[in-house]
């Protein structure tokens, strides 16, 4: 029998599933029934394979991201692309280097230029399903006496991506023109080995050639490992097993993550509205267009059908930014699949949960799709919007398994990703641009029993490891003053969400050092829409920096230094040093205007995540911990938790009937003040319709959404009862 | 399949759960009764007689009243039919300007209330603090959960309802009835 193309095979796949609801067919998971210990043995074996890749590949890769970080992902993948296990490292990318090798095939690569073994396939561009110029997304097809059986995939972050401004969160790209080095689905290699060509372009157009290059050689030696361990396997347990058992091993997968929202959630339809700013008028940018400020519209609908299925919905999403923060539908559907993998498919996490899921086009010209309206768009940091959206997930599902009684599962929201980049000559006389990876440790969520934890958990990746101080000042000309736990940092709530911290840089031994405040998710004018069950939400990032500073003289003349961010009204900054340039409340993101001297001073927040729950229902006793271990302060303790307290031998301790008697005057103080929603509604609606106090920026949202989705606009008119014809701006 | 004690439940809801114990429950199998369990604890703590179908948050509940199914607060405060966002039937508070947002967030942690405002449901019975939407002005307020109830009940639990309600969002047909 003449074996099917890929291309054709995968068309016979998707009509098994479209009949069956199975991935692959497969109504029935045969090798698991028979042998259910050699099955699970394997999963293991195959899972342990890709995390040996990853453990070769980020040692062989030079640089600090990867070595450092684990900023890098390995997989083992079907022969028509399905993820059947990957290593641990930046889950993010499970679905985009499934769909990579999905493109390939798509694309007719098997008839030309063909596959073979050795050969080096790779993709960074956005336009073909890459999420941005700096994530290189590698795959090799893995053979068996002359059979494609397998493909190894490999990502990792490279630390320069060759875009218009230095590093590897290009915000402030205003086209993709500009977002660097692109590979456009090529064969960049054959025999193990990367063409010549492909590492003179990178030598000529990334900043940090070498750590590009020792990042792709990581991500081949990765590949390798898989490749020859896989072989092993096979010789073990046969090629047969393998085949079958890796089909089964994704629909099992699937089998699992509907299982569990069966049994663990409850059908019906949630909303989530969601939005992100982006402050940029005013500021340092590229070109004119830029001098705006933007506001993204992010609304999830989710539906949880009869049969567990999950319906996804984007209809509102606001239009295109200037800027480089637009995501191509595919790279979003790999983040939900990140987020989903968290919170309900973690078992065997692969591309059967996610097949589950009917997702609707995101509409035309959004952020969450450009390119059918703005082909031009610019992806330089296309997580920015994505991991923002997707933190709505966590509260969503949180909600959800709140309702089955699951408490111990849920979640609030995720904190934002603020980067810092910076680019200039170090110590070493070397130049170099990076990101630090301060931000893979931010707070993780409140739960629906506890308090998130402190600095230990990271959105994007697993590997919540924010890295030794020393390694970055090792690469990157700055000292350490600070680096600590910031207080008020994971919102008010009856469960705080685990608190961010400060790092505070000192800039030494360098000529001269720019440093980019980046957004890979941040929010700096508002807060996340994630007052869940009654909480306040995580405060905004705001950082600060001194240029030209008094440091020197007061280190000369041993007087304190600043170590953390300080009080919201008293920033440490502009209260212990002098300098020609204090931004002591600097609204994100930003490249500082000249390049940062010996001696100058970044404060860098980190952010904790979301609360939940009233916030006059935290316990006293967390409250007066929080306060002995300066995680709170005496005005939140006692205005927002409404905690009375007095202080006993230098520790505070709780007045227990003074707080419930001031807890029930809040009560009551609440119902007098508050007002009918239907009160509100009549005044409000008056006050939208004529655009009263609304920033340009949230009336420009406003019209693109109501533009991108005709019908969401329909809602919202019928909700404030406007006139039909009515759009935002037109006055 | 794991079967854990309502004592043990009731812990966890009170975050006193011993951290070992939680981690039991976070890994083993879950217990196929665990809704059943969750409701008769919440049915427990509630101020009212009526029969929780669906504990909506932790603070409010889907019930039975009268034939019919409402939203109803801890303290027995209802908001009517389920199938209408029951913020509309809330008490709300707004803050929109840095007055009344530095009551919560001082200096630089301020939002700018150009770009959002704060709404704080609050439940007209007992003063909870329900939910807090953090949304730019002309967002309407999220409908967070609208469950298909009967699905629930009679495919997924095995037990239809007494009665049927058709899964429909209702909250504009509310809103119309405002704007006559």
């Amino acid at each position: 029998m003449v074996a099917l193309s890929l291309m054709d095979q995968t068309k016979v796949y998707d009509e098994a599933f479209r009949k069956t609801g199975h991935v692959f067919g497969l109504e029935k998971l045969n090798r698991k029934d028979s042998d259910p210990g050699t099955y699970e043995a394997v999963w293991h074996i195959l899972s342990n394979l890709c995390n040996a890749a990853w453990a070769t590949g980020c040692k062989v890769s030079s640089s600090p991201i990867a070595a450092e970080g684990g900023d890098a992902l390995w997989g083992l993948h079907t022969p028509t692309g399905e993820a059947i296990c990957i290593s641990r490292g930046i889950s993010a990318h499970a679905g985009l280097l499934a769909d990579m090798i999905k493109n390939f095939i798509a694309a007719g690569y098997e008839e030309y230029p063909g596959f073979k073994q050795g050969d080096i396939f790779e993709n960074n561009d956005p336009h073909y399903g890459g999420i941005h110029s700096p994530d290189f997304d590698m795959c090799m097809p893995l053979f068996h006496e002359g059979e494609l059986i397998a493909w190894a995939s490999c990502v990792s972050h490279v630390a320069d991506a060759g875009s218009v401004t230095p590093g590897s969160i290009g915000f402030l790209n205003p086209d993709c023109y500009s977002d660097g080095i692109a590979i456009s689905m090529e064969r960049v290699g054959e025999h193990d080995r990367f063409y010549p060509w492909y590492e003179k372009r990178i030598a000529s157009r990334t900043r940090t050639p070498d750590f590009v290059m020792g990042d792709a050689r990581g991500r081949l030696a990765g590949c390798i490992t898989i490749r020859e361990r896989l072989q092993e396997v096979i010789e073990k347990y046969g090629l047969d097993f393998f085949k079958e058992a890796s089909r089964e091993y994704v629909e099992d997968s699937r089998r699992y993550a509907v299982g569990r929202v069966k049994t663990q959630t409850v059908p019906g339809r949630i909303r989530k509205s969601q939005f992100k700013d982006l402050a940029m008028k005013g500021k340092r940018v590229l070109l004119a267009k830029q001098d705006v400020d933007c506001m993204f519209n992010m609304p999830m609908e989710l539906t949880i059908n009869a049969d567990a299925s999950v319906d996804l919905s984007l209809a509102g999403a606001s239009g295109t930014v200037p800027f480089g923060e637009n995501i191509s539908p595919t790279a979003l559907k790999s983040g939900l699949m990140m987020g989903y993998s968290h919170i309900v498919g973690f078992d065997m996490f692969n591309s059967g949960p996610i097949s589950a899921w009917n997702i609707e086009m995101p509409p035309d010209g959004s952020w969450a799709n450009p390119y059918p309206l703005d082909f031009q768009a610019a992806s330089g940091v296309a997580w920015a919007p994505a991991v923002t959206w997707v933190s709505s997930l966590y509260e969503v599902f949180g909600r959800l398994f709140q309702m089955r009684g699951f408490i111990e599962e849920m979640a609030a929201g995720a904190g934002t990703i603020m980067t810092a980049e910076f680019s200039g000559i170090n110590q070493n006389g070397m130049y170099l641009t990076g990101l630090t990876l301060e931000q893979a440790s931010q707070g993780s969520p409140a739960r629906g029993f506890a308090d998130g934890e402190n600095s230990a958990w990271c959105i994007y990746t697993p590997e919540a490891d924010f890295g030794n101080a020393e390694i970055s000042e090792l690469y990157y000309p700055i000292l350490f003053l600070g680096r600590n736990v910031a207080a008020d940092s994971g919102g008010f709530g009856q469960f705080r969400g685990g608190l961010g911290h400060t790092a505070v840089w000192m800039v030494y031994n360098t000529p001269g050092l720019e440093y980019q405040c980046g957004d890979a998710g941040m929010r700096s004018k508002i807060v996340g829409n994630h007052g869940m069950y009654g909480a306040y939400p995580a405060v905004p990032d705001r950082p600060a920096y001194g240029h030209d500073t008094n440091v020197k003289e007061l280190i000369d003349a041993q007087k304190p230094l600043i170590h953390d961010r300080g009080g919201p009204e008293r920033p440490a900054l502009a209260s212990v040093i002098k300098a020609r340039e204090v931004q002591d409340n600097a609204v994100a993101p930003f490249v500082t205007p000249e390049p940062l001297v010996d001696y100058d001073i970044i404060v860098h927040p980190i952010a904790g995540a979301q609360a939940m729950g009233d916030p006059i229902m935290r316990d006293p006793a967390s409250v007066v911990n929080d306060l002995n271990e300066r995680w709170t302060t005496e005005r939140v303790a006692s205005e927002v938790h409404a905690v009375v307290t007095s202080k006993q031998g230098g520790s505070y301790v709780v007045d227990e009937g003074k707080t419930e008697k001031k807890r029930e005057k809040v009560r009551k103080q609440r119902i007098k003040r508050a007002i009918p929603f239907k009160d509100w509604w009549e005044k409000e609606r008056k006050e939208v319709q004529a655009q009263a106090g609304m920033d340009p920026a949230v009336v420009q949202m406003w019209v693109s959404s109501m533009e991108l989705s005709p019908k969401y606009a329909e809602e919202l008119r019928k909700f404030w009862n406007l006139p039909e014809d009515f759009t935002f701006g037109a006055q | 399949m794991a079967d854990f004690h309502k004592a043990d439940i009731e812990k966890l809801i009170d975050g006193v759960l011993p951290w070992p114990a939680t981690q039991d429950m976070l890994k083993s199998a879950k217990d196929t009764d665990r809704f059943d369990k969750y409701v008769a604890i919440m049915q427990e703590r509630v101020d009212f007689d009526e029969e929780i179908l669906l504990p909506l948050t932790p603070m409010l509940f889907i019930v039975a009243k009268a034939g019919e199914r409402i939203v109803q607060c801890r303290c027995g405060h209802a908001f009517g039919d389920y199938r209408v966002n029951w913020k509309l039937s809330a008490l709300i508070h707004v803050r929109d300007d840095e007055k009344s947002m530095s009551e919560v967030y001082r200096g630089r942690e301020m939002p700018d209330p150009a770009w959002i405002q704060l709404r704080e449901y609050i439940c007209g019975g007992c003063g909870a603090q329900l939910e807090v939407e953090a949304v730019p002005r002309g967002c309407p307020p999220d409908f967070d959960f609208l469950p298909d109830l009967d699905t629930f009940y009679s495919e997924w639990l095995g037990r239809p309802l007494p009665d049927k309600s058709e899964f429909k969002d209702l909250t504009l047909d509310r809103v119309a009835e405002w704007s006559e």
